[in-house]
């Protein structure tokens, strides 16, 4: 938020006076404002002898703030946006659309979890080009272990499409077209990019934008985890904070990636748990099972199925995944 | 003298006074789990509890409960038929789950009655869901700014909806716990307020008590706690697959440790007046299909704890 200096040019009413006065009771941004009693602000500016121009002053901060406000919606209007504009997206696989009553929801932050080798990378994959190939709609996909892969992609395409179809290779050109993969190794990288998105959304630049993938989350936060200061879990919420934002006032479907590590007594947990936790909408655990092959996927958390599918777990092989019968 | 006389004589009976509050301020009884105390407008009651605990279930409930029309076209709904106010900090809430209960308990609340008409069913829906205000905020100074203007909102809200706001909801009020922990206290000049956590709480209380003071309401705030230790060990697995190797791990294992840790700043713990606290329950043998949650009053402390599970169609029941 600005300081009050810069307000000046913009608003007369917030001139040298006024500053000298808000100075002197500590007030020099907007966010010092905020954290002042603006009716003892107001009892103070009728003991000067400018008082009339101090509150005009105060009521014109306070106008500002008022206009940095949201609005407040009501259920209709709620019910309406997401309605119109916070479609489910299809991850490509039946099973899991199924599972998932239609697939992933835009405005949702997604939370793949599982051990190594569990399939998270092949649903991102699969789904990213099914989104790129379906709804022609824009991916942004941001890796932080070299996990992409192109030729997966191909792969993914070619089944989806129909092999009678001779503009097959101009789909899959599109669809190459529409995913943008960026590396990333560390989450000072990961903020920076997402302020970026976050910005050129706002100016309507890149406004086909459907999907925002990370593979993985885990790995780019829990370095900075642990010891004794509190900056680690606020960079991993200021992430966390950033990717809803972005998936709500830009309609984006978020899917992150978290790994599993040893906890105690040779259970194995989430890498990012107790305090991430609160973040996503959608938690779903996928695991293997080492000796057939086969995946499975279930719900740890979720907005609306919370027990609709209460017993209901998707099992897929990895076969599943490439034959999307 | 008259006027010592005047000041002298006192203003109401114990009586009156009664009558007066019960009629001005009555007590109100929320719906399940919140049903073993009554309130009244003014109190703060926190539910607290680790994630998934049904905690926004809670408040949704809650909020139905008081966006039904007590009566509507001779159907008894037996709600308050008073707005609510949601700040949503952890910008999760969802609407479809939302209108999806209401409707739910409208048809619930129709199902004794004959003919069902179906035209004023959906203007009832449209009346209840206005009355339901929501706005999102993904940080703490973003929270600030709409407590210190929800006083014009509200008086708006007055003028516009019978009876105002009844329920101010903050769902949950922990969210920026970590971001606010490490914000820059850039104390540069010497009477400068450092921006801190200590310090947005402060502020926050604050404005609450001060809106509380001119719109009488009652204040639900959930709170995310981790009980015990570090470890995922209150993690509920919905659907638990059969026979997979990985999926041996079991969240629910290891000693429940009914103590959770305190994170708020002193300011808001002694401005909450009820807590509350829901956990998930290791006994789920009868209901395997759903997740059994265990609450506790912990201030007023009770010496008795409820059960309840969500059913299929997502609501509460008490065991």
């Amino acid at each position: 938020m600005a300081p009050l200096k810069s307000l000046e040019r913009e608003y007369p009413l917030i001139d040298s006076i006024f500053q000298n006065f808000c100075a002197s009771h500590g007030i020099f941004t907007v966010e010092d404002f905020l954290i002042h009693d603006l009716y003892l602000l107001a009892a103070l500016a009728e003991q000067n002898n400018n008082s009339g121009k101090l509150k005009q002053g105060i009521t014109q901060v306070f106008s500002i703030i008022d206009n940095q406000c949201r609005p407040w919606l009501n259920g209709l209007e709620l019910l309406n946006d997401v309605e119109q504009n916070k479609h489910v997206l299809s991850t490509g696989c039946e099973r899991i659309d199924a599972f998932l009553q239609g697939g992933l929801r835009e405005g949702h932050l997604t939370e793949l979890v599982g051990p190594s080798s569990s399939g998270k990378t092949q649903v991102c994959l699969q789904a990213a080009s099914n989104v790129a190939r379906k709804y022609s709609g824009r991916v942004m996909y941001f890796v932080s272990g070299n996990s992409f892969s192109s030729k997966r992609i191909v792969e993914f395409v070619r089944q989806m499409s129909d092999p009678a179809n001779n503009q097959a290779n101009s789909t899959l050109q599109q669809v190459m077209k529409c995913i943008i993969c960026h590396s990333i190794f560390d989450i000072f990288r990961l903020l920076d990019v997402l302020h970026q998105l976050k910005h050129s959304l706002r100016s309507q630049m890149d406004c086909q934008v459907r999907m925002l993938i990370i593979d993985s989350i885990s790995s780019l936060v829990s370095p900075v985890l642990g010891g004794s200061g509190a900056h680690g879990h606020a960079l991993m919420a200021t992430a966390g904070f950033l990717l809803k934002e972005l998936a709500h006032e830009n309609n984006l479907a978020v899917v992150v990636t978290n790994h599993m590590v040893a906890g105690e007594g040779g259970v194995s947990k989430p890498a990012l748990g107790e305090s991430w936790k609160n973040i996503p909408h959608v938690r779903l655990l996928l695991s293997q099972d080492h000796v057939t092959n086969i995946s499975s996927m279930s719900i740890l958390k979720h907005p609306y199925l919370v027990c609709f599918f209460a017993c209901m777990a998707v099992w897929l092989s990895l076969k599943c995944l490439l034959i999307s019968e | 003298m008259a006027t010592t006389r005047e000041w002298l004589k006192p203003d109401e009976t114990a009586k009156e006074l009664l009558v007066r509050v019960l009629t001005e301020r009555p007590l109100l009884l929320l719906p399940p789990p919140l049903h073993r105390l009554p309130f009244r407008v003014g109190n703060v009651v926190e539910i607290v509890g680790p994630s998934p605990s049904a905690k926004t279930l809670i408040l949704i409930q809650a909020a139905i409960n008081c966006i039904l029309p007590k009566e509507w076209n001779g159907v008894e709904y037996g709600g308050l038929g008073r707005a609510v106010m949601f700040v949503d900090l952890d910008c999760r809430f969802d609407v479809l789950r939302f209108s999806q209960l209401l409707k739910r308990r409208l048809i619930g609340s129709r199902a004794n009655v004959l003919g069902n008409e179906h035209d004023d069913f959906h203007e009832l829906l449209t009346v209840c869901m206005r009355r339901f205000l929501y706005i999102r905020c993904y940080n703490s100074l973003e929270f600030l700014v709409i407590l210190k203007t929800m006083h014009c909102r509200l008086q708006k809200e007055k003028e516009t909806q019978a009876g105002g706001v009844y329920l101010l909801m903050i769902d949950s009020i922990g969210a920026f716990y970590w971001m606010d922990r490490a914000l820059l206290s850039s104390s540069g000049s010497n009477n400068r307020k450092s921006l801190s956590l200590q310090c947005v709480v402060e502020t926050m209380v604050q404005e609450i008590q001060r809106l509380l003071l001119v719109h009488p309401m009652l204040v639900l705030a959930s709170k995310s706690a981790s009980f015990g230790d570090k470890q995922s060990t209150t993690e509920v697995i919905r659907n638990p697959g059969k026979g997979s190797s990985v999926m041996a791990m079991d969240f629910r294992s290891g000693p429940q440790n009914l103590l959770h840790r305190e994170y708020m700043p002193s300011v808001w713990q002694s401005f909450v007046t009820h807590r509350i606290q829901v956990r998930p329950s290791d006994y789920s043998c009868k209901y395997q299909n759903n997740a059994t949650y265990l609450t506790e009053w912990l201030l007023p402390s009770l010496k008795f704890s409820d059960k309840f599970i969500i059913n299929d169609d997502g609501l509460l029941v008490i065991l």
